[in-house]
């Protein structure tokens, strides 16, 4: 259960007005401060004058991650007409969660500006606190709205959900060039994650046929993927890290057939060595088939709401060689393809 | 060589994959364990994705039951015991897994059918022959059963696949002569490799921090010697008082029941040296180490060192509560005792003088296990002058439950015109900082014995070591027939002898 407290502060009073309302939260009883992280959540807001930054933001589950995940909560909203000084509007939360006898708050800052983009990092640096990692949750379509090189290098880790996604082609080759980046920060797609079960299961599936398949060269391997309604940037994910890890390269014929499937439960399904192997992941579980050569096995699909998948990938803080070499791939075959 | 498709294709997965297919087999399935732990520990790995894609259990018992019923069995076993509730969709495929064979463990002859039995199920759903076996039966059981294993010649070679690994359950006997009985004839079948000593104290997160936090953070692990380290109190409390399980516990007893396995685990984790790896015999060795370090109580010592205590009717939370001589299924003589305390050394260059002080009881005020790592206190010089007003030393406390994680007590100045002092806190809960995730121990502990990783385990001379530290005060205590027993009133944080004990060092029992 959590409770709120909300001030309007001003930005340059947001330390001052949070540690007093900090004091007051605590008035009652004490009250532990959690902090593990900075979590700066961006959105565009073309009006920023109109953003009532006491709402809660629409379709992104903050207060449960952070509840998950206690950090320092730093909201830019961001746009509207470029006005030179600095933002111009802040509101100061302190949110009071009572979990199993543990009583512990988390502050939130959030910020309306409609500054030039160059200037945002400097809203970050001044709200940010040093001695923890900065995480940044991009919870706009990053395809559309690609993110400032400056701000999201401030951050350890830059979490994004490709899923949200219109442009695959923009949304990758703009991931692919932040992947490459020397001082880029560490990558987390939530839909990646939604790709873990599968990934597994397709390791496991290969161990039980694995000499045959071994012995092929892996461009004749084949893979047909068939997606649901919405998810075809799981497919293109799914398809990035096989060239990643079988080694096709751009200039090679590409063994990949990719189409929707729109019925059904089924949300990917993959098949592998001209059918050798077929892998359906649905919401609950991925059946592994072979065609009957061998007994089918099914593993479980971990079930997590988005604020667990968020605080998950935010606890983790890893470089996942996976992804970054998936969007490589990918960024090449768009390349030279040009399209997907 | 060139890299397998496997190879490639589990690269760079960001959880390690799960383990080999494998059958877990658990020898007292319709047992209380089973129902409570076991069961529902399974049942989480699954939800979590972490059991092998190929995974049978079967549980074996005295019943009649059908596949059918064991998975109901198992089902109100999440239901009620479960981190999380059964999820519809996820509960069906994880029940194809659960399969129920009737048979008696001490029967020989149970164990041919037994065997074909298996063999089905793990030729229907794929798997190869690797089988965990779980005893979660009474400790009576374990030899019978581990014979007829071998007699029936399920027991593979140890580094010859299909694996087999054997789980066992503490107690490992009630005294050292029992305990190497059994561990001579569970040799006789199994490698020590292939056996697996389970206490779940070890699967706990705060315990295995222990090591994370005196050996990731350079700020604590120079602190922890005896040139800065007072004393040591490590205390497990139970407000439950002997429940269900009076016609084990009367014969065991706190010193056996807690003090001889889970205590001393803790201890060890406390005092290790580095160990030069995270290999699972390095980190073995280091704790044998500190068992063997351990000064003996000799029987003259047991007198001021050992108090030993039984909780008489009292109160808890306000409701009455009956003695422990009350409880039914306690013989209404018994000398059991319910509540230990115990003071003692680790002879080693690293704790040379440093008192550790153990206590742990049935029917005290609160559920509450912890170290705690007394500081010696700042000279009387500046700050702690005034002998009204002595500071309070520096206290690390590692909480295991419940409220998991660990705190630092310091002094600060209040804010003022004048120079005073407060003992303030440092905190850190697992509860509030990451959340409720931490699973139960019994899950991390299952997946190791898949994984093979015996890191978290009890090795055989460790479990003999231990006993050979203890058995002084249990024979002395045997010989003290007709001596008075101390006791104390249910809810009272024990005896009297028990505060005499660490108050004659001049310290005292933390308030918890």
């Amino acid at each position: 259960m959590s409770d709120r407290l909300t001030r309007v502060s001003s930005p340059a009073a947001i330390e001052d007005d949070l540690a007093a309302l900090w004091r007051d939260a605590a008035r009652d009883a004490p009250i532990a401060r959690a902090l593990m992280a900075n979590l700066v959540v961006y959105r565009d807001c073309p009006a920023a004058d109109e953003v009532d930054l006491s709402a809660p933001l629409e379709g992104v589950p903050i207060d449960e991650v952070i509840e998950r995940h206690p950090s320092r909560l730093i909201r830019l909203h961001h746009g509207g007409r470029p006005d030179p000084g600095a933002p111009v509007g802040a509101t100061i939360s302190v949110l009071l969660f009572d979990t199993a006898g543990a009583r512990f708050g988390v502050e939130e800052i959030a910020v309306r500006s409609s500054c030039a983009d160059a200037s945002l990092p400097s809203i970050v640096r001044r709200l940010a606190l040093g001695d923890i990692p900065t995480s940044i949750w991009w919870t706009e379509d990053l395809s559309h709205s690609t993110p400032l090189e400056a701000l999201v290098t401030m951050g350890r880790q830059l979490l994004y959900d490709s899923r949200r996604w219109a442009d695959l082609r923009r949304g990758f080759l703009a991931l692919a060039a932040l992947a490459a980046h020397p001082h880029g920060p560490d990558l987390a797609d939530l839909n990646w994650r939604r790709l873990t079960p599968l990934r597994q299961a397709l390791a496991h599936a290969v161990v039980a046929i694995g000499a045959p398949l071994d012995a092929l060269d892996p461009r004749a391997l084949g893979l047909r993927v068939r997606h649901g309604r919405n998810e075809r940037a799981l497919a293109w994910l799914l398809a990035g890290w096989f060239s990643a890890r079988l080694g096709w390269t751009a200039n090679d014929e590409w063994p990949v057939t990719i189409e929707e499937q729109p019925d059904g439960e089924a949300i990917l399904t993959v098949s592998l060595g001209a059918g050798a192997i077929t892998a359906t992941m649905t919401a609950q579980h991925v059946l592994v088939d072979y065609n009957g050569r061998v007994a089918p096995f099914s593993m479980a699909v971990p079930h997590e709401s988005e604020a667990e998948a968020v605080a998950a990938e935010l606890r983790s803080l890893t470089y996942d060689s996976g992804l970054r070499d998936a969007l490589a791939a990918l960024a090449a075959r768009l390349t030279s393809s040009g399209s997907l | 060589m060139a890299e397998s498709l496997f190879d490639r294709l589990s690269a760079g997965l960001a959880q390690p994959l799960a383990a080999e297919p494998v059958t877990l087999v658990i020898f007292g399935g319709t047992g209380d364990l089973a129902h409570r732990k076991l069961l529902p520990a399974l049942y989480n790995l699954h939800v979590d994705g972490l059991l092998p894609p190929r995974f049978a259990v079967v549980g074996i018992g005295r019943g009649d039951l059908t596949d059918e019923a064991y998975r109901d069995f198992a089902k109100d076993g999440v239901v009620h015991f479960s981190r999380r509730p059964p999820d519809e969709a996820v509960w069906k495929i994880f029940a194809e897994s659960l399969y129920f064979v009737s048979a008696s463990f001490d029967d020989p002859k149970a164990f041919a059918p037994l065997g074909s039995r298996l063999d089905v199920i793990e030729h229907e759903r794929g798997l190869t022959g690797n089988r965990i076996y779980y005893l979660a039966v009474p400790p009576s059981m374990f030899v019978p059963t581990v014979k007829n294993l071998a007699h029936a010649k399920f027991i593979g070679p140890p580094d010859t696949p299909p694996f087999s690994r054997l789980i066992v359950e503490k107690p490992i006997g009630r005294d050292l002569a029992s305990a190497l009985t059994i561990d001579d004839a569970i040799a006789e079948v199994f490698d020590e490799k292939q056996i697996y000593r389970i206490d779940h104290y070890c699967g706990k997160e705060t315990v295995q921090n222990i090591l994370v936090m005196r050996f990731a953070n350079s700020i604590f692990e120079p602190l922890f010697n005896q040139k800065y380290i007072d004393h040591v109190q490590i205390t497990v409390a139970e407000e439950e008082g002997v429940g269900t399980r009076a016609g084990y516990y009367d014969q065991a007893g706190a010193l056996r029941d807690m003090v001889q396995n889970h205590i001393l685990q803790l201890l060890t984790l406390v005092a290790m040296e580095p160990p030069r790896s995270l290999d699972a015999e390095v980190v073995r060795d280091e704790k044998l180490e500190v068992i063997q370090s351990l000064r003996p109580i000799d029987a003259a010592a047991v007198d001021s060192q050992a108090v030993r205590a039984q909780y008489t009717a009292g109160f808890d939370l306000g409701s009455p509560v009956p003695g422990y001589r009350d409880e039914p299924g306690v013989d209404t003589g018994s000398r059991t005792e319910t509540y230990v305390a115990l003071q003692f050394f680790v002879d080693n260059w690293r704790w040379a003088g440093v008192p550790f002080f153990v206590r742990t009881g049935k029917r005290l005020p609160k559920r509450a296990s912890e170290i705690s790592i007394h500081l010696k206190g700042v000279p009387p010089i500046l700050f702690n002058t005034d002998p009204a007003a002595r500071l309070d030393p520096n206290v690390l406390s590692i909480r295991i439950q419940p409220d998991e994680g660990f705190a630092l007590a310091i002094s600060s100045k209040i804010p003022g015109p004048r120079v005073r002092i407060y003992p303030v806190k440092m905190d850190f809960q697992y509860g509030s900082t990451f959340g409720n995730i931490s699973p139960e121990a019994y899950e991390r502990l299952l997946l190791d014995v898949m994984a093979g990783d015996p890191t978290l385990f009890m090795r055989r001379d460790t479990v003999e070591a231990a006993w050979r530290w203890v058995m002084p005060v249990l024979d002395r205590w045997a010989e003290q027939k007709d001596a008075p027993l101390a006791t104390y009133a249910a809810g009272d944080w024990g005896p009297p002898e028990a505060d005499r004990l660490i108050e004659s060092t001049g310290r005292r029992w933390r308030d918890l």
